[in-house]
């Protein structure tokens, strides 16, 4: 039995905002020295998910430059490895709208009869989850598709995809963009399908000109009684970022050490290697409730912020509460709280910004504000 | 089989069982041994190397090879997994007529003269596997052959108080070495032998066989091939290097080497500059400083935990410092675990050690004996009860 997998680079690219407007959102740094993509990356790697097809759609280069030959995730292999599936790859169709359709686009890379079964999965959901047992798991269950689901308690959000399942785990209801409610199992953008079922469901779908994998395929053939789904639980951290709120939330969110060794504690997360050297804290830093990386310079005082590499944080500058990424310059006696700091942003001395964790500042890539 | 003539292969001296640093070395071999927060000793000639566009290289060992195999691995993180040269472990093997280990520096070079062979290089360049410094050899070989240099040696000057604890090498206005002497009692200069010679291949080839053949040889460059060279009048040139430079074989010199990357001074050049420093980076996460941790002018490396007080220290990878603990001027290895309220002070702890709490490690130099202070040191997977006392200059 072998697995092959697939990631969507650009799922929710609209909803991040500035962030993603030169990047993808499997691109998009996290927690201080990771990308997006390298969480779902390291489970397939760390499962033995070795063939993995990467589905782009635009602003991919800045991914491209991220993975390149994939060795950091030992993707890069004789037989197997990671292969970056661009649209077009396939000739007569055209840059895709929904999943459905850009599968199809990538279907002679899919229906490749050394595999038995796809792992499906977006990039925004981040947690350190090991697919081998929901494959043991999907195939016990005899179901054709296996949503792997968490349980939300106390979340009542609207989430993309909800299932409602008994006791065996077989899906009796499935809901899009809905609530989660007391028992729904809450949907983690991972899915495991038998690769001949994908593929004639790809074939089918084409010829109707369909185009979302959850709403024109999962839940109109499971309404119709064609598909039989189960779900698996996840119980580990997951992190959802579906918007910029969530995004800032969930970076904070790693200042717990419940969440920190929920996504770091098992299996190892694996990113590009940089070769910075060790960050430097001077006499008059200081450094409060904070996650750093290295080459960072600290002279001024860090207050429950994530730091990525190379960030110079000058004398009498504070920072509270900010996400800064790679490469960002924040001078003398700044002030800044609550602000998402792109990569190789300047911050000019004295400068002042302040967001709110609802409505944190962005600031661009490449900026000097 | 076809191998591409090389200009210049690089053979790396790595075999030292580093005997005065055993206690961290148990089961390593020497250039294994950890320096500056994520590096060892093996990384800087490597990637000076790689920088200065050598991609050919290398390296003899016969001490404890495992962890020092395991972590060059297929040279990836230098960028010398390269088809054609890269990364060459090169241990003692059984030829049909003979086998024997490594007798001396020039010996390990002797064992390997057909490993040099199949590369054709014109130059040969001999560098030792525990020294920390960023040099371009890329200039110095220039200069080798500008000069049409039999041999080249990288020299340093010394503070003259100094200049007998090394080889000195004496020279003439044009540069040209006429004397070289080993640790001289009343040293003639201050240009220090670094232990980086650039050859001409031809001419090493045949002084290495020359003495292959000498059973009175000790087999050493320092002691038998360059004075041989000298003596049968080869042109040997000084080529002098400024910048950081450090033998790190001692306990002493590794532990202030470490500190010398906190000094201000401008003198400890090694991470300035594009060029950077390679290692093998393992999957950590980033590091996390907790509330009310004290961090002054230290190294943390990543995947730290820190919740104590670190002073004038360097943390290395995957670290943690616990509650009120205190560190100051020391050198933790990687994936220790420093516990509650234990006080660190001048000391080394090695890679995988515990140190539970309420531990105290040495001590400062004002309160002791000149002779009786030294840099306390817990050795290599060790687990230091709660509440123990480790005098300076005790090994645990």
């Amino acid at each position: 039995m072998k697995l092959m997998g697939i990631i969507f680079s650009n799922i929710y690219d609209s909803t991040l905002g500035e962030l993603t407007n030169h990047r993808t959102v499997a691109s998009l740094p996290f927690g201080g020295r990771y990308r997006q993509i390298d969480f779902v990356l390291s489970n397939m790697s760390n499962s033995g998910i070795y063939n993995v097809g990467l589905i782009t759609k635009y602003n991919y280069r800045s991914l491209m430059d991220h993975l390149g030959s994939a060795a950091d995730w030992d993707l890069r292999r004789k037989n197997e490895g990671l292969v970056i599936l661009p649209p077009f790859a396939s000739g007569h169709t055209g840059v895709y709208k929904g999943k459905l359709e850009a599968l199809y686009s990538a279907v002679s890379f899919i229906d490749n009869p050394l595999y038995d079964y796809v792992v499906v999965c977006d990039s925004t959901v981040l947690c350190n989850l090991d697919f081998r047992p929901a494959i043991e798991n999907h195939i016990k269950s005899g179901a054709d598709v296996t949503v792997i689901s968490n349980r939300e308690p106390g979340n009542t959000k609207k989430h993309p995809l909800i299932v409602y399942a008994d006791k065996k785990g077989r899906a009796q209801t499935l809901l899009l963009d809905s609530p989660a409610e007391e028992n729904a199992y809450v949907g983690m953008g991972m899915f495991i399908i038998k690769r001949e079922l994908l593929v004639a469901a790809l074939e089918e779908s084409h010829a109707k000109g369909q185009v979302h994998f959850e709403k024109d395929y999962l839940q109109k053939y499971f309404n119709d009684g064609k598909l039989k789904i189960s779900v698996y639980e996840f119980k580990g951290t997951v992190l959802r970022n579906e918007n910029i709120k969530s995004y800032y939330a969930n970076n904070m969110a790693l200042l717990q050490e419940k969440i920190r060794s929920g996504l770091f504690g098992k299996n190892p997360i694996y990113t590009k290697v940089r070769d910075e050297m060790p960050s430097f804290y001077s006499e008059n830093s200081v450094v409060s409730n904070s996650l750093l990386a290295d080459g960072c310079d600290l002279y001024g005082e860090v207050y429950d912020s994530i730091l990525f590499r190379d960030v110079t944080v000058n004398e009498g500058a504070v920072i509270k509460g900010c996400i800064v990424m790679q490469g960002t310059r924040i001078g003398k006696n700044a002030k800044l709280e609550c602000v998402i700091l792109d990569k190789n942003v300047t911050v000019t001395e004295g400068a002042e910004l302040k967001g709110t964790p609802e409505h944190p500042v962005i600031v661009k890539k490449g900026e000097t504000v | 089989m076809l191998f591409r003539k090389k200009e210049c292969v690089a053979m790396i001296l790595a075999g030292g069982q580093g005997s005065r640093l055993v206690v961290l070395t148990e089961n390593t071999a020497k250039p294994a041994v950890p320096y500056g927060g994520k590096y060892r000793l093996i990384d800087f000639p490597l990637s000076n190397c790689v920088n200065s566009g050598i991609d050919t290289v290398g390296i003899l060992t016969q001490y404890q090879p495992l962890q020092l195999n395991e972590y060059i691995g297929n040279g990836m993180p230098w960028g010398l997994n390269s088809t054609n040269g890269g990364i060459h472990v090169l241990s003692p093997y059984s030829k049909s007529e003979s086998s024997e280990w490594y007798k001396g520096t020039a010996n390990a070079i002797f064992q390997n003269i057909s490993f040099l062979e199949r590369y054709n290089p014109d130059n040969v360049l001999i560098l030792s596997g525990d020294h920390i410094y960023k040099m371009d050899y890329s200039k110095m070989l220039y200069e080798h052959v500008k000069k049409k240099a039999d041999c080249t040696i990288a020299v340093l000057d010394v503070p003259l108080e100094e200049a007998s604890r090394f080889g000195i090498m004496n020279t003439n206005s044009s540069g040209r070495i006429i004397e070289f002497e080993e640790k001289p009692k009343e040293p003639k200069s201050t240009k220090a032998s670094m232990g980086i010679y650039i050859f001409k291949w031809n001419i090493l080839k045949k002084y290495l066989i020359l003495d292959n053949e000498d059973p009175t040889s000790s087999n050493d460059f320092g002691k038998n091939i360059i004075p041989k060279l000298i003596e049968d009048n080869h042109k040997l040139f000084a080529y002098s290097f400024e910048g950081y430079w450090k033998d790190v074989g001692t306990i002493d010199s590794l532990w202030q080497s470490n500190m010398d990357m906190l000094s201000n001074d401008g003198s400890f050049d090694l991470f300035d500059g594009d060029k950077k420093i390679y290692s093998r980076n393992y999957a950590h996460p980033s590091t996390f400083i907790a509330k009310g941790a004290k961090i002054v002018n230290s190294y943390i490396a990543e995947g730290s935990t820190v919740y104590g007080n670190v002073y004038n220290s360097i943390i290395s990878t995957g670290c943690t410092v616990g509650k009120n603990a205190e560190i100051s001027n020391s050198f933790i290895m990687p994936n220790s675990q420093i516990g509650r309220n234990s006080v660190i002070k001048y000391a080394i702890i090695g890679e995988d050690s515990v140190v539970n709490a309420n531990a105290r490690i040495g001590d400062l130099p004002e309160f002791y004996d000149k002779s009786k202070w030294g840099i306390a040191v817990v050795g290599k997977d060790k687990v230091v009860p709660q509440n123990k006392i480790l005098l300076p200059k005790e090994i645990f």
